[in-house]
């Protein structure tokens, strides 16, 4: 009986320590999130640059946006918000937008275009996976390490 | 009077004999650091950081001490471990906290499946644990190197080519922890002039001494202190003295994956290939610097340890460069003073093993005398 | 006939039969795989004859019970003294081998006592504490080349005009200088006579030695150190001897590596030089206590063996270089297997 209740509880803690894993799975997430100020074609449609846009993330403000301009954050979890101060056209009164946007589990590199947003396009239109072309100028000879190390260094 | 005299000096001579280590240190580093010219803010900030960064690592090893096993220079099997988790965790983009905490929980099984290894072949070498660990370490170096090197990316699916090699399989030489550098450092750090605190880690810590001094007191806890004493009587009270052994390596282990991702989270840069082993070497000798020995280690003896440790080894570049002019000679320095270290501390154990034995061997022989002359 | 196997593989050894098997099947797949034989078997030999005296120096320890001498860095840091200052004082051509050897003599005798002694208080912990005296006499070294007084232009740095290098070629003064003595080559492979005659005259040397009266007195006081108190023989003179000879033979045999290798190699190259040798010996069938001249022999050839045929076929078939992890998983796997088997009580 008490070996029962032994494996019990240690089962129970098993599940309990797999349940935090897939927790820290999702919500540990991360991604780089990239906001456009470029022209975007959809559909035939021309959605045009804004003027400016201050991009503001967590309070503070990330990047101010001309036309043709990007800027980038990092984002730990499945949701990401922001704070836009727009100005359509020169002269015009800014106006400030809340974005709020999920985040696609599988995409690391988020390209986010502003205008399309803004111009209520359907989620494939203005939010696109980005991915890095992985460069090539690596550290050449970066072969195995031996095992003859200089037991030195910062640490 | 003479006799207090006498019992004085001794008692002075076996404070000097117990404690050689730490006094030199504290010699060492009282020289050194005016001559270096750091400033004692610029100190105690470094203090603090490898504090924070070191002390689980260190924690780690006073199980199996406790066990009987000695130094466990396996250690660095739990710190492949971890960073074994971290090279997944951080393949698959979990950042921050959330990813300290999951490659954490991934870490457990290596560290278990090699803590198994390591204590059956410790069990197999008895008498001759320190060494044999010494070249286990060695031996699934190769096996991680196997692992890392040449499975990774190949059989064992890593998706992002920015941590493979140009050749396309295995792992590159440094991968970057970027992404959750010093978040756990940073959660509740407290900054006090120049000196920056992070709260978060110092408590984990904390928690780790009070589950020690917690573990102490358990069954399980007093039958690996049974075990150490004297393993035949442990035997003969009915402990499963192989088991209790495996066990103590197996917590070791586990502790050290922990310990090594707190530690790669501070630095926030994993240097694949080496950092396991240099993490090894210098957490034994910053034990051993603490008063710690091989039978007997306290956790006073860690944080000792970390302090004189560190400070002389932030210390001894400058100083070195100041006293000859040429810095190298500092590096060399402190790397000859933390394997003199070790050297120091097991030669003296060893002395005072056989002054021990020597000594019941007197004090039977005195025994013996007494009751020839009572017949 | 299967009990007659079984009882071979145990005597042989699992580990030992398997690295035998393992470069076997190098040897045979060599040719078939488009390598160059000949020069693959060149390259065995020399490095055999690199190797062996420093594996060599193993059999004087092990045979007096101070178990496998992890603080062969000692005697090669004498080596390295030798070397220094030979080139230091002018010498050059084979002349500068032989003053090597004169001048490496009494550091290796001097710092072999000093080990011997503290040998012999720390009875039961050897390995351990040898390992890190080597360790420890290394990285205080590293700082000594940097320190000493060394003025010859080929010897230090350019720029500062002191300090030692890391590297300091040996082409002038002894390289190959043994190699090239009595060379005689068969078809495409050449045989380094000179080197191997050297070791073969101190293998020789050393097996008589153990036949004397003091070298049957040093395998007595291995075998069982309280018997051999009892009989009267002086157990820590006869240890400090063995730790004597053995960090002598390291010194020659590190300056028999460095004629073959063509550099002398200071600062932490000697750091890890111990394992190598105390895997070699082990792979030839020695133990903790126990050591044969042909278990130096059958383990320096097989473990160089391995090291050079196992990258180069390796690359022929999958075209990746794992040698260097195979060489350190096979030698320390090796040095555990040895740790981990009962002290044999030899009769």
């Amino acid at each position: 009986m008490n070996n029962k209740r032994k494996w019990i509880f240690r089962g129970c803690t098993l599940l309990a320590i797999l349940l935090i894993a897939v927790l820290m799975f999702i919500v540990g997430r991360g991604h780089t999130v990239y906001i456009d100020n470029k022209t975007l074609e959809y559909n035939g449609e021309s959605y045009g640059a804004l003027q400016k846009s201050e991009v503001w993330v967590g309070g503070e403000r990330l990047s101010k946006l001309g036309k043709r301009d990007r800027t980038m954050t990092t984002v730990i979890g499945n949701s990401f918000e922001m704070k836009l101060i727009n100005t359509v056209n020169k002269g015009d009164e800014p106006t400030e937008t809340t974005v709020k946007i999920s985040l696609p589990y599988g995409w690391d590199g988020i390209l986010v275009n502003i205008p399309g947003y803004l111009a209520n396009l359907p989620q494939e239109a203005w939010m696109t996976e980005f991915i890095i072309e992985p460069t090539t100028e690596e550290a050449a000879g970066e072969e195995e390490a031996t095992e003859d190390e200089i037991p030195m260094g910062d640490f | 009077m003479s006799t207090k005299q006498q019992n004085a000096g001794k008692t002075a001579l076996n404070f000097l004999r117990n404690n050689t280590v730490p006094l030199m240190f504290i010699l060492i580093c009282a020289v050194c650091i005016p001559i270096s010219g750091f400033s004692p803010s610029y100190l105690l900030n470094e203090i603090i950081t490898r504090l924070g960064r070191n002390a689980f690592l260190i924690l780690s090893l006073l199980i199996p001490i406790m066990a009987g096993m000695g130094l466990n220079f396996g250690m660095t099997l739990g710190a492949m471990a971890g960073e074994m988790a971290l090279i997944f965790v951080s393949d698959w983009q979990i950042w921050g906290i959330p990813g300290v905490v999951l490659a954490m929980i991934i870490s457990v099984p290596f560290s278990v499946i090699l803590g198994l290894i390591c204590g059956k072949i410790l069990n197999m070498a008895k008498g001759r644990e320190m060494i044999t660990s010494y070249i286990i370490s060695f031996f699934i170096n190769g096996i991680y190197q196997l692992i890392v090197l040449y499975l990774m990316g190949s059989i064992i699916p890593i998706a992002h080519g920015s941590i493979k090699l140009p050749r396309g399989y295995g792992i590159r030489n440094t991968v970057s922890l970027l992404n959750m550098r010093q978040c756990i450092d940073n959660l509740l750090a407290i900054r006090i002039g120049g000196v920056k605190i992070p709260a978060l880690t110092l408590l984990i810590i904390a928690l780790m001494c009070l589950l020690i001094v917690w573990f102490r007191r358990t069954k399980l806890g007093q039958d690996m202190r049974a075990v150490g004493q004297d393993m035949q009587v442990a035997r003969d009270a009915g402990i499963n003295v192989e088991r209790t052994r495996i066990i103590s390596i197996v917590i070791s282990t586990v502790l050290a994956g922990f310990g090594m991702i707190l530690y790669l989270q501070n630095i926030g840069n994993l240097s694949t290939y080496s950092a396991h082993s240099q993490v090894g070497m210098f957490c034994i000798a910053a034990l051993l610097v603490g008063g710690a020995s091989v039978d007997r280690a306290s956790i006073g003896n860690v944080f000792l340890g970390v302090t004189l440790f560190h400070l002389m080894f932030i210390v001894a570049p400058q100083a070195g460069a100041k006293i000859t002019g040429d810095s190298m000679i500092g590096e060399y320095f402190r790397v000859f003073v933390s394997y003199g270290v070790i050297t120091l501390a097991l030669i003296m154990y060893e002395m005072k093993k056989r002054r021990q034995k020597a000594s019941i061997g007197e004090q039977l022989a005195l025994a013996q005398k007494e009751e020839e002359q009572h017949e | 006939m299967k009990e007659k196997m079984a009882s071979f593989v145990a005597s042989f050894g699992l580990p030992r039969l398997i690295i035998t098997g393992f470069l076997l099947a190098l040897f045979i797949l060599a040719p078939i795989v488009g390598v160059d034989l000949p020069m693959q078997i060149t390259n065995v030999i020399n490095r055999f004859s690199w190797n062996a005296i420093l594996v060599l120096a193993m059999v004087p320890m092990v045979h007096s019970g101070c178990g496998l001498n992890f603080g062969l860095p000692l005697g090669i840091i004498s080596g390295l003294l030798g070397a220094t200052l030979s080139l230091e004082f002018g010498f050059t051509g084979p002349l500068s081998f032989i003053m090597a050897v004169v001048i490496s003599t009494p550091f290796a005798l001097v710092l072999g006592m000093g080990y011997g002694a503290l040998l012999n208080r720390i009875k039961g912990g050897e390995m351990m504490i040898a390992t890190y005296v080597g360790f420890s006499s290394v990285s205080f070294m590293c700082m000594m080349w940097l320190l000493l007084p060394y003025h010859k232009a080929d010897m230090v740095w350019g720029l500062a005009g002191k300090g030692l290098r890391t590297t300091i070629s040996l082409e002038g003064y002894y390289d190959k200088v043994l190699a090239n003595f009595l060379q005689i080559n068969i078809g495409k492979v050449s045989i380094p006579v000179g080197a191997l005659l050297l070791f073969a005259l101190l293998a020789f040397a050393m097996w008589a030695f153990l036949h004397t009266k003091t070298g049957t007195a040093m395998t007595a006081v291995g075998s069982n150190a309280t018997f051999a108190k009892a009989a009267g023989i002086k157990v820590d003179k006869i240890r400090m001897l063995s730790v004597v000879m053995s960090t002598w033979l390291a010194a020659i045999g590190i300056l028999v590596y460095e004629q073959g290798f063509g550099f002398i190699q200071l600062y932490m190259a000697p750091f890890y030089m111990a394992l190598p040798a105390v895997s070699a010996i082990l792979i030839g069938g020695a133990s903790v206590n126990k050591a044969t001249i042909m278990n130096v022999i059958l383990g320096t050839f097989l473990f160089q063996g391995i090291v050079t045929m196992t990258p180069t076929v390796m690359n022929s078939v999958i075209h990746t270089d794992m040698s260097e992890v195979i060489r350190v998983i096979a030698s320390n796997g090796m040095i555990l297997y040895a740790l981990t088997r009962r002290s044999e009580v030899t009769r």
